[in-house]
């Protein structure tokens, strides 16, 4: 079952170094995404669309507003609630796949599964079944650097949604990848949200990509614009 | 073409990553510090002993030295033919006294002749020091100036302006041949504050006599000998004093300036032929290398143990090039791709190694210079005690011991760097090898890598067994130095198979984080091997220091258990600096035995003599009293009564065991002794053991040994006292029997026991020492990996973070890679460390000392020092842990 979000006037500023005057990334947004949908963050760089999956993902707090996954208001959760939080409820799979390198496939996949305390013996056969979900059965031992950039990203999906997230963030996942992968990868995502329910938000400055979502949203400036 | 690229591969990066940057300098640091202050502390001591013997000969060309008790003073009659052609010959004795009571001041006291010395010797009389002589002498302010300027130390005597001609020294020197005078120098009467006419007590051969100082000597010429502790008094007023009539210790032969060198190097020949038994003539610096002979094991061995400080440096210096090449990867591809040759980025890159060298060297020698004064009195105090007791050793910053000190700092770092240098050349100018194949690719050597250390081990072994070269082991160093390079190189093969093997149970017992220090040992092969390398080469030397220190310590203290069995040891006074000082003289060993409760007396009598240009000792006991108390050990496992009563009665002779192994002398073969009346060949029975000494030792039973030399009184005295008068009561009573006659110093068994390991714990501190420098820069080897780690893998830890992971776990995780490192480190150490601990015992010590050693394990001391850097090393991963729990993980992820 996928996660229920809502934005609501969320700001965001930094400020770029001492002295300097605070930077607004986002400005006053405010959405709510319904259980199951996938929705695409479509903008320019620098447009705030990191910034927001950020805060969707607990990895931020920001400056002013609030948001809320399935009513709770992330910006009450404590330290470990926060941990708990990125391991079970919301995923992110980044543009440059960041698996880790030191790891091989099996390990990535069940890397959060093991964070979450299950057992290696579990762990391993879940990341295993995972892998072949993701079409990569008998890649298992791969480390990263003997993967292609298709197959990294799949690895990452796969790793993503190993302790069952109710929502994914997707942070330009086909802005690393040619055009024919960027498509499988898009269609497994597709068929996942489909399969498994999961709340998808998908950060892109692709219109292509987009138009794979349900729901575009598109953002400017730090602003949602109609 | 270099130029452009410092800045943006070295200098920029350097600035930025100022800790590592600081660790690896304070690496090379340490290195170079210890380097330099061994040497510079050991430079010290020769050149005081040099300046010494360089101030006493003066402008001799040729001395005679005694190979044996002394030269007899007809010597001079038969060297009269001198006079000829014009030289001048100046006899002397020399006797090391102690100043004001038995435990003070050492000091040279040299016996001269005042008619004839002043041609051989310069002297040159303070103010206060004249006696009504002519204008001669310096007077008022400008002598109190140049009195001062003078100094403690510095090349031998030269300055015209501050000597004298015979004419002008003799009305002072003259002043000697009162009875009971002496010409003291500046330095030791303000030290004791004396001036002309006062009195003044010398303790040697156990009397104690009262001088009057005669006259005050301005520190130049003979003054400056022993740093001014040396005090002259009249040759024949000497020999009575110190027992010593009808001897002289040596004779100053002064060529007249006009003979070319083919005719001195004849001269020299003809003294030669014409000098008696045991009487040699050669160069006066030929002590000097008889002294620096007799160091030169103790230094190599010191010189050995700086210089695996030096290796755990370089390796600082790999680690951090290999760590900077890795992550400036991208950079090195754009400069490439903007022309820069492969040369050009190979020198930026040996670049840096030169500076990070030249910063830590120059850092090492303030360090150095620091710790050389501390250095000085454990390595001075424990030469001069074992071997050269009137050295005074004083401070000197020799230039070429610093330079050469801060060249090595360089020339390593220099080395260290061009592995890294030449990996960084070979990047391609579109680096786009990701950081998972670079590490795969260097992987990939592990198995090359380990295979050479194999051989290299191989070569160890084999380097064990060929014997010592000019009587230095210098194979065995070779072998520890295989053995550690060995185990290095041994170190990524180990770090793989131990992360390997142990994922599973350790993924089981310590959860995920086990898995990620697992992973990151693995993936940063590079870099965590050589961390485990460092601390390998730090702890095998730790271990193999303290197997060896302590079956050495436990072997000594066994000996010692079975040699020292008799009641009661006495010996001469011995001074401030501890050697004993003279002999006891024969009226005193009579009046012991006439001691109440004395049972035995067996007194110890012995001289220096030399083999080979090599000196050892000849000594005699009473070998009857030696198969009756004593439970010498034989070498060769035989009953040491039987063997020193057979000795005793075939006249035949007992060698120690350094002598045996020195001279290649052993059981049944004959050695030949320098007998007073010409050379005489007597008979081995027997090798004991023997750790008193590393010179070796011929022992004669004491009958035999005075009819070969006519030397008279004891070195040291053993007392077995009868059976009903305990060793407190027996001592009791012999002091009240010497006290007011006799400086004697008289020790129980058990006390000297105690006193003998107290002298070994003291002669080994510095190893200690040296031991806890390897150790330290090893566990700050550990720290910089794991920081560097931790900061180039902000990216992975900010990942983690994303996944869910706990800013614990993230710590946990680094702390459980440094347990890995640790752990590993220090199992690698032990295996290590014993194998060098063996090639110590057996092949180094063997051929260094000649001692035998049985090994002992010091389990418990391994256990609690390893427990400790185990312990440290955890405490040195707390900053990196710290430092990867805090990282940001949004912004570690936006760092593309």
């Amino acid at each position: 079952m996928g996660a229920r979000v809502a934005a609501e006037t969320v700001s965001k500023s930094y400020l770029p170094g001492p002295g300097a005057s605070p930077v607004d990334a986002l400005l006053e947004v405010s959405l709510v995404l319904e259980p199951g949908t996938f929705t695409a963050l479509l903008g320019p760089s620098g447009c705030g669309k990191s910034t927001l999956l950020n805060l969707l993902g607990a990895l931020d707090r920001p400056t002013a507003g609030r948001v809320l996954v399935d009513g709770r208001d992330l910006a009450t959760l404590g330290e470990d609630e926060r941990d708990a939080y990125r391991r079970k409820t919301a995923a992110t799979v980044f543009q440059f796949f960041n698996l880790l390198p030191t790891m091989n496939a099996l390990e990535n996949v069940a890397l959060p599964l093991l964070l979450d305390g299950a057992a290696p013996g579990e762990a391993d056969a879940r990341a295993a079944a995972l892998l072949g979900e993701v079409g990569l059965s008998g890649k298992e031992r791969a480390y990263p650097y003997e993967l292609s950039g298709g197959q990294m990203q799949r690895v990452a999906v796969a790793r993503a949604l190993a302790n069952r997230p109710a929502l994914l963030l997707a942070d330009e996942p086909t802005g690393n990848l040619d055009s024919k992968t960027g498509t499988q990868v898009l269609d497994l995502v597709s068929a996942l949200v489909a399969e498994k329910g999961i709340t998808v938000v998908m950060a892109t400055h692709s219109s292509h990509a987009a138009a794979r979502a349900s729901r575009v949203l598109h953002l400017l400036d730090g602003r949602l614009v109609p | 073409m270099i130029r452009p690229l410092l800045a943006p591969l070295v200098l920029r990066p350097l600035g930025k990553d100022r800790l590592r940057f600081a660790l690896t300098v304070s690496g090379i640091a340490v290195g170079v510090a210890t380097m330099a202050a061994i040497h510079l502390a050991n430079a010290s001591v020769l050149s005081s002993f040099s300046d010494t013997v360089d101030f006493v000969a003066g402008k001799a060309s040729i001395t005679i030295l005694a190979d044996g008790p002394g030269i007899p003073e007809e010597t001079l009659e038969r060297l009269a033919w001198l006079r000829g052609i014009g030289a001048t010959l100046a006899p002397a004795i020399s006797v090391t006294a102690a100043a004001g009571s038995k435990d003070g001041e050492v000091v040279e006291v040299l016996g001269i002749d005042p008619l004839s010395d002043p041609s051989a010797r310069e002297y040159s009389f303070a103010e206060d020091g004249k006696r009504g002589e002519k204008k001669n002498f310096l007077e008022g302010d400008e002598g109190k100036e140049r009195a001062g300027a003078s100094g403690h130390s510095g090349g031998p005597p030269a300055r015209r302006e501050e000597t004298h001609t015979f004419e002008e020294s003799s009305p002072g020197l003259f002043s000697v041949f009162a009875r009971q005078s002496l010409l003291v120098t500046e330095a030791f009467a303000s030290r004791h504050g004396l001036k002309a006419g006062d009195a003044f007590r010398l303790v040697t051969n156990s009397v104690e006599r009262t001088f009057r100082v005669a006259a005050v000597l301005r520190l130049a010429g003979a003054a400056r000998a022993a740093a001014g502790s040396i005090v002259f008094m009249d040759l024949a007023a000497a020999q009575e004093a110190f027992g010593k009539a009808g001897l002289l210790d040596r004779i100053d032969v002064v060529l007249p300036a006009s003979l070319s060198g083919a005719d001195r190097a004849r001269v020299l020949e003809e003294v030669s032929a014409s000098l008696p038994p045991g009487v040699t003539a050669g160069r006066p610096e030929r002590r000097t290398e008889t002294v620096d002979r007799l160091v030169r094991a103790f230094r190599v061995n010191l010189s050995a143990l700086g210089a695996i400080a030096l290796l755990v440096g370089m390796y600082f210096v790999y680690n951090t090039l290999s760590i900077s090449v890795l992550r400036r990867r991208a950079d090195i591809g754009v400069v490439r791709a903007l022309g820069a040759s492969r040369r050009a980025v190979f020198a930026a890159f040996l670049g840096e190694g030169l500076a990070l060298g030249i910063a830590g060297s120059a850092l090492g020698l303030l360090l150095g210079a620091g710790l050389a004064a501390g250095a000085l009195k454990l390595v001075g105090g424990t030469a001069t005690e074992l071997y050269v007791p009137s050295a005074h050793p004083v401070m000197h910053l020799d230039p070429g011991v610093l330079g050469f000190a801060f060249a090595l700092g360089v020339v390593t770092s220099v080395l260290s760097a061009f592995a890294p240098a030449l990996e960084a050349a070979g990047v391609e100018p579109a680096a786009t090898m990701r950081h998972g194949s670079v590490e795969a690719a260097r992987r990939r050597r592990t198995r090359p890598l380990a295979l050479a250390g194999v051989v290299l081990l191989v070569l160890a072994w084999a380097a064990t067994r060929p014997g010592p070269v000019r009587g230095l082991p210098l194979f065995g160093f070779i072998s520890v130095f295989l053995v550690v390079a060995g185990a290095s190189l041994l170190a990524p093969a180990a770090v793989t198979l131990f992360a390997g093997r142990l994922d599973g149970v350790a993924l089981r017992l310590f959860g995920v984080e086990a898995r990620l220090a697992r992973a990151n040992l693995t993936g940063s092969l590079s870099r965590t091997s050589v961390a485990v390398a460092a601390l390998t080469m730090g702890l095998s030397m730790m271990v193999a220091v303290a197997v060896m220190v302590g079956s050495f310590r436990t072997t000594v203290s066994t000996w010692v258990g079975q040699t020292l069995s008799a009641d009661l040891y006495i010996g001469p006074a011995s001074g401030r600096s501890g050697p004993s000082l003279g002999k006891i003289p024969e009226e005193a060993i009579d009046l012991l035995r006439a001691v109440p409760g004395v049972d035995e007396v067996d007194p110890y009598l012995s001289f220096s003599a030399t083999r080979d240009g090599a000196p050892y000792t000849i000594g005699s006991w009473r070998f009857s009293f030696i198969a009756r108390h004593v439970r010498l050990p034989i070498v060769d496992g035989r009953d040491p009564a039987a063997v020193f009563s057979e000795a005793l009665a075939n006249g035949d002779a007992m060698v120690s065991e350094p002598f045996s192994e020195k001279f290649h002398v052993h059981a049944g073969d004959t050695v030949d002794l320098p007998g007073a009346a010409g050379p005489v060949r007597v008979r081995v029975a027997g090798v004991y053991t023997d750790y008193s000494n590393d010179r070796g030792t011929v022992a004669l039973d004491r009958g035999k040994f005075q009819a070969l030399w006519p030397l008279k009184g004891a070195d040291t005295l053993a007392v077995a006292l009868k059976p009903d008068v305990s060793p407190e009561e027996g001592a009791r009573r012999v002091e009240q029997a010497l006290r007011g006659r006799y400086a004697l110093r008289v020790r129980t068994n058990a006390t000297l026991r105690r006193l003998v390991l107290q002298i070994f714990d003291r002669t080994f501190a510095v190893t200690y020492a040296l031991e806890a420098v390897a150790i330290a820069v090893a566990v700050l080897g550990v720290f910089n990996t794991l920081t560097a780690l931790v900061l180039e893998r902000r990216r992975e830890i900010g990942l983690l973070r994303v996944l869910g992971a706990s800013a614990g776990r993230v710590r946990r995780a680094v702390r459980y890679e440094a347990a890995a490192i640790g752990g590993l480190g220090i199992a690698m150490g032990l295996a290590s460390g014993a194998a060098m601990a063996l090639v110590l015992v057996y092949v180094v010590n063997r051929q260094s000392f000649g001692w035998t050693i049985a090994m002992r394990w010091p389990w418990a001391f391994l256990a609690g020092a390893l427990a400790l850097v185990f312990a440290t090393t955890l405490l040195a991963a707390a900053r990196p842990a710290g430092l990867a729990a805090a990282t940001d993980a949004a912004a570690a992820l936006k760092e593309e």
